[in-house]
């Protein structure tokens, strides 16, 4: 039993799509509740400044010095278009691993570790989610809660973190 | 107690091979990059069961070490191997007339090194 | 016992290369000593030790074509031969062809089989005896194939007296025999032993018999006797036993068909015949609709995949003084006790302590500055490696261009990081070719000059500061200036009315597509080269600078890092951000006045900086910082410099100069215009190392935007 979780897991881990139940790492955003495929993650920070990098775009937040290696920061509002606010004690940098690129992103807060079944696991809506759905797998529900899963591969990888882009006019 | 074998070859690539192949056969090896070399490692303190040494080396060849370590009283009986690529018998004459025991042709695989090594050492 | 020694293919190669370099180098001293003994044993010890080896791992073609060069050293070095220009020549070409050889070893390449036979055939002809024949990789003989059988030996062995003071001992051979079957009878013959006043007990004087039972046949008892044959007295006999009908299975059915060959039911026709019907697995199980033809294909290719073993990419090794570990492993030791110390300190820390702790963390500091340099200085190899290629070089362009060339090499011990090394032989290589070449003339000209025949060319390597300088010299014509001229305004490259200094003028011949070459040679002059040799010499970090006086000889220098993992930087301050500049790109740092700026509509600002209008860049600007300072007479602007251009950089302070760790950050993120890498600064946060090309680019874009 317990190995067939962990084939599900590593089956999950290459494909970047949650076939069966998996693990997640949910967090929050505002009132929303977000999941990230817990095989995904290396480590989770406290926030700490970090240094801005000329000419990105605004949700790249910056670079950090993650034990002598230079890993970028994305905040996770801005990418999704919603309002900065201020950082809390709570504010928390998940660091993920995404095609062997490790990244960190900025969030409100960290929540818990939920097993979600497949069964458990819808497509998104096309409306309602303040989310790009493009970058969604589906939405979860684990219990009475809903948590939005997040496609780690299309969001992280969507142009602006690997290919050098035109300085905008 | 493992048997130790005092390797000799100038050539580090071949030194390693040929300890490698004895390590994991169980023995125990001290390497030398020369005939000078070798007979400093037994001066030192090394008592080797078996010397398998090189012939073509720098400040010392292999035949001037086996007739120094025939000197040794306490190497008088020590098996010695050389190494030769030659099947050429004058080589292998002239390491018998200083004291070799015996010889192993190059290129030689694990095996065949330990076939031979097992013909002149005990145990 | 299966012992895997393919692991060692890469300590054979990186071995090999040190050979090659003993031999080329031996052999091009050999034209100057060809006498010595010493050399020649050196040259051909290498030769021996790559035939050796290379046999080891099966690299037959190596084994067998260096056993040619080495029995043509053989015979020199044991006076059968004289050392002379032809037979060097031959060596010399030999030893590329070995190379190749080797090359061709490690990448799986085929060999040039004619070539290697040609030279092959010329290294065997010029011994004027044939070569004996092979040598080398004589495989072992495999007694599995020979006739099955019981055999009855006897054998009678009476060892020499001296068995014993050649560490032999019978009894080991008795056991041998007795390993390979059955010692059906043993007796002792002591008919030998001498009265006991005479005997001396480190002599062998017994002698056996024995009768051995077993399948092996008579080469291999003999071969027991194989260190001891010479000396002994020995019989074997042979008697051979009806053969019995299970000993001879045991030792290998035969296939069935060979069988009814031999008993007269088929003919080996017939039998050939059947087996070309044979039909292979996948055929059959196709045809029995057991699988379908796109399964069989698809496990073949897994199949394939299983006996094709993956390539295994070839990790770089550098060997290392273990005198350097040593001193490594010393210093971690010291690190660790001050480390110890700091945090029993920490425990129970008072602020009367202060002073201590201060002693402690400039401690610490000492410990990891001398771990760095340390650590450092384990990539950190003499350049004499990469000279090494260049007498033979200068040899063979000598001998080309019809000029009698010395090389003087100088500064071979001057240290620095491989990947450095690595990557100047190919300028080196232009320059030096570009100086035997075009910079020496002709010996008829140069006696004209008043100048010795011969002409000189000079490497030389030096440290000085924190680069490194190497140059390239020779006592030829030097440049000159109206024909670079001339050429410069026939390409295009500038212009008539263009006041060029000197130093401008010579620059021009890196430009790409420069050469004044009158005629284009074989050895250099195709108008490629020197233009990658400024771009590889800037892509290493380093300069190229030229002197020449004419008709006394031309003198190019290259000053290149010490190391490409740690540059020296100045740390500047825009606004809350710091970045780093490299030092190598800093002309100079000034503070403008106000006349000396100057902005034009559709170029931007522009500095005067003596009498040159630079473009001005604020850094600002191109970064989209926030600034503490716009007014430039306020701020600080560097003038840097990179591939002949020059801008002046405005930032708001210069806040010091330190070495940087370059990171990658194309690792986790992506290359940043403007950013040659980052960097961990002292506090532990992120800085950028600014690219100067990059911010050229930039302010490019930008100012045809603004346009």
């Amino acid at each position: 039993m317990a190995e067939q979780e962990f084939a599900n897991k590593e089956l999950n881990h290459q494909t970047g799509i949650s076939t069966d139940g998996s693990q997640f790492l949910t967090f929050q955003l505002g009132e929303e509740l977000y999941g990230v495929d817990i095989l995904r993650v290396q480590e989770i920070k406290g926030y700490t400044a970090v240094t801005r990098i000329p000419n990105t775009p605004a949700h790249i937040k910056g670079v950090l010095n993650l034990r002598g290696t230079i890993v970028p920061i994305v905040e996770l509002r801005t990418k999704f278009g919603m309002p900065t606010i201020e950082y809390t004690m709570f504010t928390v940098i998940v660091v993920v691993v995404v095609k062997e690129k490790i990244m960190g992103l900025v969030v409100d807060a960290v929540s818990d570790v939920l097993d979600i079944d497949k069964k458990d696991i819808q497509p998104a809506p096309q409306f309602g989610a303040q989310v790009d759905v493009s970058f969604l797998n589906g939405i979860g529900k684990a219990g009475d809660k809903l948590v939005a899963l997040l496609d780690m591969d299309r969001l992280l990888t969507d142009g602006d973190m690997t290919e050098s882009e035109k300085i905008a006019a | 107690m493992a048997k130790t074998v005092l390797v000799v070859d100038d050539s580090p690539t071949m030194r390693q091979m040929v300890a490698f192949t004895l390590t994991s056969a169980g023995y125990q090896v001290v390497e030398a990059g020369n005939g000078k070399e070798a007979v400093g490692k037994v001066n030192g303190g090394a008592k080797p069961d078996l010397v398998v040494t090189d012939l073509n080396m720098p400040e010392m060849d292999g035949i001037t070490l086996i007739k120094e370590i025939r000197k040794m009283p306490a190497l008088k009986f020590t098996p010695i191997l050389m190494l030769t690529t030659e099947a050429s018998d004058d080589k292998k004459k002239a390491g018998q007339a200083a004291g070799a025991t015996g010889w192993i042709v190059k290129p030689f695989n694990p095996e065949q090194m330990m076939a031979v090594i097992k013909k002149v050492l005990p145990g | 016992m299966s012992t895997d020694l393919s692991h060692f293919k890469d300590a054979f190669f990186e071995e090999s290369q040190e050979h090659l370099t003993t031999i080329e180098e031996g052999l091009l001293q050999l034209e100057q000593r060809p006498g010595d003994i010493d050399l020649l044993n050196r040259i051909f010890r290498g030769a021996h030790s790559i035939k050796g080896n290379s046999g080891m791992f099966g690299f037959t073609a190596v084994s067998q074509f260096t056993h040619k060069m080495e029995s043509v050293l053989d015979q020199l070095r044991s006076s059968q031969m004289v050392v002379t220009v032809a037979i060097t020549d031959l060596l010399l070409q030999s030893l590329d062809c070995l190379k190749t050889l080797i090359d061709c070893a490690r990448t799986g390449a085929a060999p040039d089989e004619a070539h290697v036979a040609a030279l092959g055939g010329r290294l065997e002809a010029c011994q004027g005896t044939p070569a004996p024949g092979q040598a080398t990789a004589v495989p072992a003989a495999d007694e599995r194939s020979l006739p099955p059988g019981t055999h009855r030996f006897t054998i009678t062995w009476a060892p020499p007296r001296y068995l014993f003071q050649r560490g032999l001992d019978p009894a080991q051979f008795l056991k041998e025999l007795a390993s390979l079957g059955t010692v059906t009878h043993l007796a002792l013959d002591a008919g030998r032993l001498p009265v006991l006043m005479e005997l001396d007990p480190e002599q062998c004087y017994l002698g056996w018999t024995l009768e051995l039972e077993t399948g092996k046949d008579l080469k291999v008892i003999d071969a027991v006797f194989d260190f001891v044959r010479e000396d002994s007295t020995l019989t074997i006999v042979d008697n051979p036993v009806e053969t019995h009908p299970t000993a001879a299975v045991s030792d290998g059915a035969k296939p069935l068909g060979e069988i009814l060959v031999e008993t007269g039911v088929v003919s080996q026709t017939q039998l050939n015949q059947a087996l070309s019907q044979q039909k292979k697995v996948g055929e059959i199980l196709v045809e029995q609709k057991v699988a379908t033809p796109e399964q069989i294909s698809e496990a073949l290719k897994k199949q394939s995949e299983c006996t094709v073993p993956a390539k295994k990419a070839e990790t770089p090794s550098i060997r290392v003084d273990t005198v350097k570990i040593d001193r490594l492993i010393n210093l971690v030791g010291e690190l660790v006790i001050t480390q110890s110390m700091l945090s029993d300190l920490g425990s129970r820390f008072e602020m009367s302590q202060l002073p201590v702790l201060l002693e402690r963390v400039a401690q610490l500091e000492r410990n990891t500055r001398e771990i760095q340099e340390r650590v450092m200085g384990i990539r950190m190899v003499p350049i004499g490696n990469a000279f090494s290629r260049f007498p033979r070089l200068v040899r063979d362009l000598s001998g080309k261009a019809g000029k009698k060339i010395q090389l003087i090499l100088s500064g071979e011990e001057t240290e620095l990081d491989k990947t450095v090394i690595e990557s100047i032989g190919d300028p080196l290589t232009h320059l030096v070719r570009n100086s035997a070449d075009h910079g020496l003339e002709p010996p008829d000209e140069r006696l004209a000059a008043g100048k010795p025949e011969q002409g000189i060319i000079r490497l030389n390597a030096f440290h000085e500061g924190g680069s490194i300088c190497i140059t390239v010299e020779d006592d030829g014509r030097g440049l000159n200036r109206d024909k670079i001229l001339a050429k410069g305004i026939k390409q295009g490259l500038i212009a008539e009315s263009d006041k060029l200094s000197d130093e401008q003028i010579w620059m021009l011949i890196f430009k790409p597509g420069f050469s004044t070459a009158e005629k284009v040679t074989d050895v250099s002059g195709r108008g490629v080269g020197m233009d990658v040799v400024k771009r590889n010499i800037e892509g290493l970090g380093g300069t190229v600078s030229i002197k020449t006086v004419t008709g006394k000889g031309t003198t190019f220098t290259l000053k290149l890092p010490l190391t490409l993992a740690i540059i020296e930087g100045m740390t500047v301050r825009v606004g809350q951000d710091t970045y780093i500049v490299p030092l190598l790109s800093i002309l100079e740092s000034i503070q403008p006045k106000r006349e000396m700026l100057k902005s034009i509509v559709g170029k931007g600002e522009l500095v005067n900086v003596r009498g040159t209008y630079l473009p001005l860049m604020r850094l600002y600007d191109v970064f989209r910082l926030e600034p503490e300072l716009s007014d430039p007479t306020k701020a600080i602007l560097l003038i840097l410099e990179t591939e002949g251009e020059r801008v002046a950089v405005m930032v708001d302070e210069i806040l010091g100069q330190q070495q940087v760790v370059i990171k990658s950050m194309e690792q986790n993120f992506r290359k940043i215009e403007g950013v040659a890498g980052a960097t961990i600064l002292g506090d532990g946060t992120v800085g950028f190392i600014l690219d100067v090309r990059g911010l050229l680019n930039i302010s490019r874009n930008g100012t045809a935007q603004a346009a």
